[in-house]
């Protein structure tokens, strides 16, 4: 009895397979139970994924989307088609080079919202009224200015190197004169979001509700408000040729000398907008939204990119679109920051299959147990008990064996709600009949051997020589039970999970399949399906590889084969 | 052996009688009144007072059960809630549907699995042998669902060789149910699943094969075969593996009693009309009639197979007293 652990220790370390299989299975139950630790994302949150894109337009085509980093883009300005300058998130600047952009490192940590180009001078904007000046070919780089205001500046317009004008929240107006920034006023209160200069003494300004001004060089002039909707972008050719684009598609134009309102085919939030000629004009706007103005009517243009644009820059006719907001990351194929890709909810697959290593575990050694305690116990007595007791015990496996196991399963989760409990239960109530009759033969033979009849004839009581004298014979095989019944209860947990019939806030191999089968969309997403059943199947191979060995320790008659 | 045969269809009438019994107190305990869950689909009161009269269910408990043994053993298995239709017609139907694919599959493994096992008993010690045993184990440790959605995968979605769900093409016209599996698109239909089931239950009685020839080969009967100069091939073939059939014939009838009582999921991945996927859809829908006479059907399939294992074991093995059949 004693000698049992180092006699199963040492029949699996002599069989290369089974010691593979314990391997494997020890690997199993590390990732379980150090499972968060593993998992490299939380296995519930929908994954976002944030990178700066810049979408070009060459005169005859879309190109595909060029990533500049990882952090969004807000704005872009073209010098030419070959020089330009983007701004975003947190000090981010991209400057574009000969057809490349790359970015340029800034010791700057506040957003900058926005970015223009004239004439070789080059300015940026951003919150805290920060401001970003940029000369060019003189070669001193990026450097700040400071502006004396500490609003949040949303939007710059460069006119040229003697003239430009910053808006930004709650109706803050500066102006560039070449030397210094001035403040000016607006006459408003309303966050500001675009200006455009048309030339030095004229330009518009646009913001939330509806807010139009007409610059004239020195003051503002507020015009009727078209709409209670924000504006978020204003580009104007001349005092007669305007647009300004704003949320939920909203378009307002004066082309013709009135201003009125237009509709697209799309009502999401347009985020830019630029005039290519006195008719023609193109916005971009969340979900990757490009419309182009042509002979009056407002179209879709499709330019194979889906999130947030929120810049646009023109420049003899190439156009640079800038992006984007975080998105959800769905269907990602494999990469470093997701190891198995993620599901159409933008899931980590990885942190999933991870997490699905508890619940596999868990339910297979509970239903494995409980399997072995039912079937031994039931063995030991029905092979013992050889009358009535006995006789009943198996009429009752025979019925049990009637019993098939998935539609038992399902019988139970159809009456009652479905949990673990109710999946150990149909694993564990309906298993051990094979393990009673496998127990029972052996007691059978075990029960007519000398030292059990010696144990009669001393006195002993039944249970006393079933406990002490019988059972421990029958422990090997016993052993050899639980490593077959944890296999199966792996299996048909993931079958169950499978069939949707496990615990919906679980995660567990089988529910990561029943979700991408679901979903339907496993059919394009291969990373979805393959890794955790790779896992079911390294862990059923590694018990049953373990069962092998302890097969030859239950019968001799295996050892001399081999 | 006419008393063996009388006990075990004694025996076989007694499970069947428990497993009704329980099914009909499990589904009394879960759903105390079965018309309710009908009245919201829309069950008019004359129609629910006509239920009530037919099932007994205004009648004390015992009477209900006598009602309902009465009821299954004049085989009125009552209306689907789902169906609007008697579920005796839908069940069976199903249950052909479901025979007509693991019949296929189980003989296709069976025989071929056979035959791997007698090359590997053959061949022991070789390498073969070592690749084929781990192989077989590995296979046996995919679930079948997953192997199904990979094979629906490759074959059926990159590759576009086979069609991945269901039994045919629709529309169609035949009516009758020979009419429909006896043409070339049902055959079609049938390779994916049938092979994905065979590849499951390809290693057991590859392994059951080998392990029984490698018992025999040690026997005397096969050493007289060599010492009357027998080829080795001969000795293989047509003494020893015909020897060991017997433990792989019945592991095939337990074999055929689980997948057509058992394999509901394969049915769900392939959209098989079967009478597995029939009770996974009612157990979803709660159609509780539905779900009780599948659940039924397949335990009786289970059953019956089982007595005719008994009753084939008996009659192949000589060793098989019926007394000790019997303990």
């Amino acid at each position: 009895m004693r000698s049992l652990p180092r006699l199963l220790w040492r029949t699996i370390r002599n069989d290369t397979l089974a010691t593979t299989g314990l391997v494997i299975l020890a690997g199993m139950i590390i990732i379980a139970l150090f499972a968060p630790l593993i998992a490299t994302h939380d296995p519930d949150r929908e994954n976002t994924r944030v990178e700066g894109v810049a979408v070009h337009f060459d005169g005859q085509r879309w190109h595909p989307a060029d990533v500049i980093g990882d952090t969004p883009l807000y704005g872009v300005a073209l010098a030419s088609p070959e020089r330009g300058f983007a701004v975003g998130f947190e000090g981010t600047v991209a400057e574009l080079a000969a057809d490349v952009w790359s970015i340029v490192d800034m010791d700057v940590a506040v957003d900058l919202r926005g970015v223009d180009t004239a004439d070789g001078t080059t300015i940026a904007v951003g919150d805290g009224g920060l401001a970003l000046h940029h000369a060019g070919a003189n070669g001193a780089g990026w450097q700040s200015v400071d502006t004396g205001a500490d609003g949040d500046l949303n939007a710059v317009a460069v006119a040229s190197p003697q003239h430009a004008l910053a808006v930004g929240e709650r109706g803050l107006v500066l102006r560039w004169d070449g030397h210094a920034w001035q403040r000016l006023d607006s006459g408003t209160v309303r966050d500001l979001h675009a200006v455009t200069l048309i030339d030095d003494s004229s330009g518009f300004v646009a913001g939330d509700r509806g807010t139009l001004l007409r610059y004239d060089g020195e003051t503002f002039e507020e015009l009727e408000a078209l709409g209670f909707r924000d504006l978020y972008a204003i580009d104007a050719l001349d005092e007669q040729t305007v647009l300004a684009v704003g949320e939920r598609g909203t378009i307002l134009a004066n082309l013709d000398g009135d201003w009125r309102e237009m509709r697209g085919p799309e009502s999401r939030d347009l985020r830019d907008v630029r005039l290519l000629d006195a008719t023609s004009a193109i916005t971009v706007g969340t979900h990757g939204v490009v419309m182009r103005l042509a002979d009056g009517e407002w179209v879709n243009e499709d330019t194979g990119y889906g999130e947030t644009l929120r810049g646009l820059a023109t420049a003899d006719g190439h156009l640079v679109a800038v992006g984007t907001d975080p998105f959800v990351d769905r269907l990602a194929s494999p990469s470093r920051d997701h190891f198995f890709g993620t599901t159409h909810l933008g899931r980590d697959i990885f942190s999933q299959t991870i997490h699905g290593a508890r619940t596999a575990l868990l339910v297979g050694l509970l239903a494995a147990f409980m399997v072995v305690m039912i079937g031994t116990n039931v063995g030991l007595i029905a092979g013992y008990f050889k009358g009535y007791t006995g006789s009943f015990l198996m009429r009752f496996v025979d019925v049990m064996y009637a019993l098939p196991f998935e539609p038992f399963a399902l019988v139970l989760v159809l009456i009652f709600r479905p949990s673990l409990t109710i999946i150990v239960l149909a694993i564990g109530l309906l298993t051990w009949r094979t393990t009673a009759r496998i127990i029972r033969s052996q007691v059978l033979s075990i029960s007519e051997r000398p030292f059990v009849k010696a144990a009669k004839v001393a006195g002993a009581s039944h249970w006393r020589i079933l406990y002490v004298h019988i059972a421990p014979n029958v422990l090997p095989l016993a052993f050899l039970q639980l490593a077959v019944a944890m296999a199966f209860a792996i299996t048909a947990e993931a079958t169950l999970s499978f069939l949707g019939l496990g615990p919906p806030q679980l995660h567990s191999w089988g529910s990561v399949l029943h979700e991408a089968r679901l979903s339907g969309a496993w059919r394009a997403a291969w990373w979805w399906i393959i890794p955790p059943g790779i896992f079911i199947m390294l862990t059923v191979v590694s018990t049953f590889f373990i069962a092998r060995a302890l097969e030859v320790l239950t019968n001799p008659r295996l050892a001399r084969r081999s | 052996m006419r008393t063996f045969l009388i006990s075990r269809v004694l025996q076989l009438l007694v499970t069947f009688w428990v497993i009704v019994t329980v099914l009909f107190f499990l589904f009394r305990l879960g759903l105390p009144d079965p018309t309710l869950a009908l009245i919201s689909e829309g069950l008019s009161p004359d129609d629910r007072q006509r239920v009530i009269a037919q099932f007994g269910l205004d009648l004390p408990l015992w009477q209900q059960y006598l009602v309902y043994l009465q009821n299954l053993a004049t085989g009125e298995l009552g209306m689907s809630f789902h169906y609007k239709a008697p579920v005796g017609d839908i069940v069976f139907e199903r249950l052909a549907n479901t025979l007509i694919l693991m019949l296929p599959a189980i003989l296709l493994a069976y025989g071929f699995g056979a035959t791997v096992g007698t090359v590997l008993a053959w061949r022991r010690g070789s390498r073969l042998e070592g690749v084929g045993i781990t192989a077989g184990l590995v296979l046996r440790s995919a679930p079948v669902f997953w192997t199904g959605m990979l094979a629906i995968f490759l074959f059926g979605i990159t590759l576009a060789w086979l069609p991945t769900s269901g039994m045919r093409t629709l529309p169609y016209e035949e009516t009758t149910w020979i009419g429909r599996v006896t043409t070339w698109d049902f055959l079609w239909h049938l390779v994916l699943p049938m092979l994905v089931i065979a590849a499951y239950y390809f290693a057991l009685p590859m392994l059951i094969m080998r392990n029984t020839m490698l018992e025999l080969i040690g026997e005397d009967f096969i050493e007289f075969c060599r010492a009357r100069g027998f080829s080795e091939r001969r000795t293989m073939y047509r003494h020893t593996a015909r020897n060991a059939l017997l433990p792989v014939v019945t592991q095939a009838a337990v074999t055929t009693g689980l997948a057509v009582g058992g394999q509901v999921v394969v049915e769900v991945v392939f959209s098989w009309p079967g009478l597995g996927r029939e009770m996974f859809q009612a157990v979803r829908t709660s159609d509780y009639p539905v779900a009780q006479a599948s659940f039924v059907m397949l335990a009786s399939m289970v059953l019956v197979l089982n007595f005719l294992v008994d009753i084939l074991y008996s009659k192949l093995d000589p060793r098989v007293t019926h007394a000790a059949a019997k303990g």
